[in-house]
């Protein structure tokens, strides 16, 4: 379970996020929408450590993240895909996914996971001593959330992961996801600008507007409300 | 052409010296973008502390070890104290930093050893091997001071690629927040990359010390041609670095053969300007403008 509770981040005197609570439950996916702008990077830059909110509290089960680090925040299990993938195109396939585990003491299970990872989106095997600069939009976003998930984080937040993706190949990989998401247990924080794709694969939605929960809902009913879908996410 | 021979025997030699200050030079740019211009400095220091060692009566190698270990620690320290609070800074203030460290280590010298000129011993023979009644142009040491930081190199070389201590360095110095997200802890490895990079410039300066002696601004030349070297491979590249470095070796061993010893400094300091004028983003690299 990983719980937000009143997170309001401020960047110098400009308010990104304000009393921002939501809850993910094990084995669940929350989806966070809203226009550019509306915080959704920012909170789960929050929640990775990356900013220092002015207030407010996340857990992950028992553990408060808040003022922890971010090294610290990954090993505690949160697997973070920022946006843009955040692979390090300097470094091969293989190299990048041994990446996602490298604290892990478990030297034998970091192999299985590494495995798994393949399994999970076979292209990258085949490409696996390739540089990640040479992947291209598809295979690097597969390579992130491989990546993420060698860690075996018992939350993952993705960042935008349909950006720049065709519908195909992101019905696909968001396909993977679900499956591993009741497998795993995993809470997902799954932040959208496209409400479309994310509606079709969350159980809960928060509709973020100008770092403000606006809405929040079954992702069900938001997707059957026309007037909601209308007024909030523009489709 | 026997001069010839002689002249790039030298130039190779003296260009290896300046490659291990290239190479320290760009891993320490890699992992902070910053240009430690104090890297000649605290080969200096170390190497005073060698000397220190070996008068006492150890062997040179006990000097040698110390020294490089001194490295380590001086350049691991400097990371940590004085580095990491300016590096989320303006660059100038690290430049204002790394040229404050060159003073402080240059003016503190003199005060704890004295600052006068003096020899510093070598291992192995400095004068030319003879077989056979010919000479065959190369001294022992020379063979040694390529040797030493060819296997530093390698050495280096194994860490970076072959190793997951290496993995997670190379992936801080790539992208410090992508690693921090996937829990390494970034800090500790630029802390380690400064302090390799410094281990590397006191194996230089300990190579250096018998030919240009030493004195607490024994490296600054050093530290302008290995620097040199650096630029002309682009700063990013430790296989421009050294090839750059060799070949400013190589440069101005033929300017001072040919031309007169008092202008080879001189030939450095130029081969510099052309370079930061014409290609500042070095003479390997393909990537975008660097500023100067």
């Amino acid at each position: 379970m990983l719980e937000v509770t009143d997170l309001t981040v401020a960047y110098g005197g400009v308010i990104a996020l304000e009393n921002v609570s939501l809850s993910v439950p094990e084995g669940s996916i929350t989806a966070v929408l809203g226009a550019n702008g509306a915080g959704k990077t920012t909170l789960v830059r929050t929640i990775s450590g990356l900013i220092k909110p002015r207030r407010g509290s996340v857990m992950l089960g028992t553990q408060q993240l808040i003022g922890r680090s971010p090294e610290v925040i990954a090993r505690l299990g949160v697997g973070h895909v920022p946006e843009g993938h955040g692979i390090v195109s300097e470094l091969t396939v293989d190299e990048n996914l041994r990446l996602g585990g490298l604290w892990r003491r478990d030297r034998a299970d970091q192999r299985v996971a590494i495995e798994e990872a393949y399994e999970l989106f076979p292209p990258l095997r085949v490409r696996r001593s390739v540089h990640a600069s040479n992947l291209s939009g598809g295979e690097r976003q597969m390579l992130s959330i491989g990546r993420a998930m060698v860690a075996r984080p018992t939350a993952l937040l993705l960042d935008e992961p349909s950006l720049g993706l065709a519908g195909g190949l992101l019905a696909q990989i968001m396909q993977r996801l679900v499956a591993l998401v009741t497998e795993r247990k995993l809470s997902v924080l799954l932040i959208e600008q496209n409400a479309r794709s994310a509606l079709s694969v969350a159980d809960q939605a928060v509709v973020l507007s100008l770092g403000r929960v606006e809405l929040r809902d079954t992702a069900e009913r938001l997707a059957g409300d026309d007037a909601l879908r209308h007024a909030y996410l523009g489709y | 052409m026997h001069l010839f021979l002689i002249y790039t025997v030298d130039g190779i030699t003296n260009g290896m010296v300046y490659a291990a200050v290239a190479l320290a030079l760009v891993m320490i740019w890699r992992a902070t973008r910053i240009i430690n211009y104090a890297q000649g400095a605290m080969a200096m220091f170390t190497t005073y502390i060698a000397l220190i060692v070996i008068r006492h009566g150890a062997p040179y190698w006990l000097g040698f070890v110390v020294a490089l270990a001194t490295g380590l620690v001086i350049g691991a320290v400097t990371e940590r104290v004085l580095v990491r609070p300016v590096e989320s800074r303006p660059p100038l203030n690290a430049v204002i930093l790394s040229l404050g460290v060159l003073i402080l280590l240059e003016a503190i010298a003199p005060m704890l050893f004295g600052g006068q000129t003096q020899s510093f011993p070598v291992p192995v023979s400095n004068t030319d091997l003879v077989v056979g009644g010919t000479s065959l142009d190369i001294s022992p040491f020379a063979l040694f001071t390529i040797g030493a930081v060819l296997v530093a190199m390698l050495l280096l070389f194994l860490v970076f690629q072959r190793t997951t201590l290496g993995l997670r360095m190379r992936a801080a110095a790539f992208n410090p927040e992508i690693a921090r997200i996937l829990g390494i802890r970034v800090g500790r490895m630029l802390t380690l990359g400064w302090g390799l990079a410094a281990l590397l410039g006191a194996l230089a300066g300990m190579l250096a010390a018998p030919s240009v002696y030493l004195y607490p601004s024994n490296m600054d030349e050093v530290l302008v041609f290995g620097f040199t070297g650096a630029i002309i491979g682009g700063l990013e590249s430790p296989v421009g670095a050294v090839a750059g470095a060799v070949g400013v070796g190589l440069a101005l061993s033929y300017v001072s053969g040919y031309v007169g010893s008092d202008l080879a400094p001189l030939g450095g300091f130029a081969i510099l300007i052309v370079v930061l004028m014409l290609r500042p983003q070095g003479l390997f690299s393909f990537g975008r403008q660097r500023q100067v």
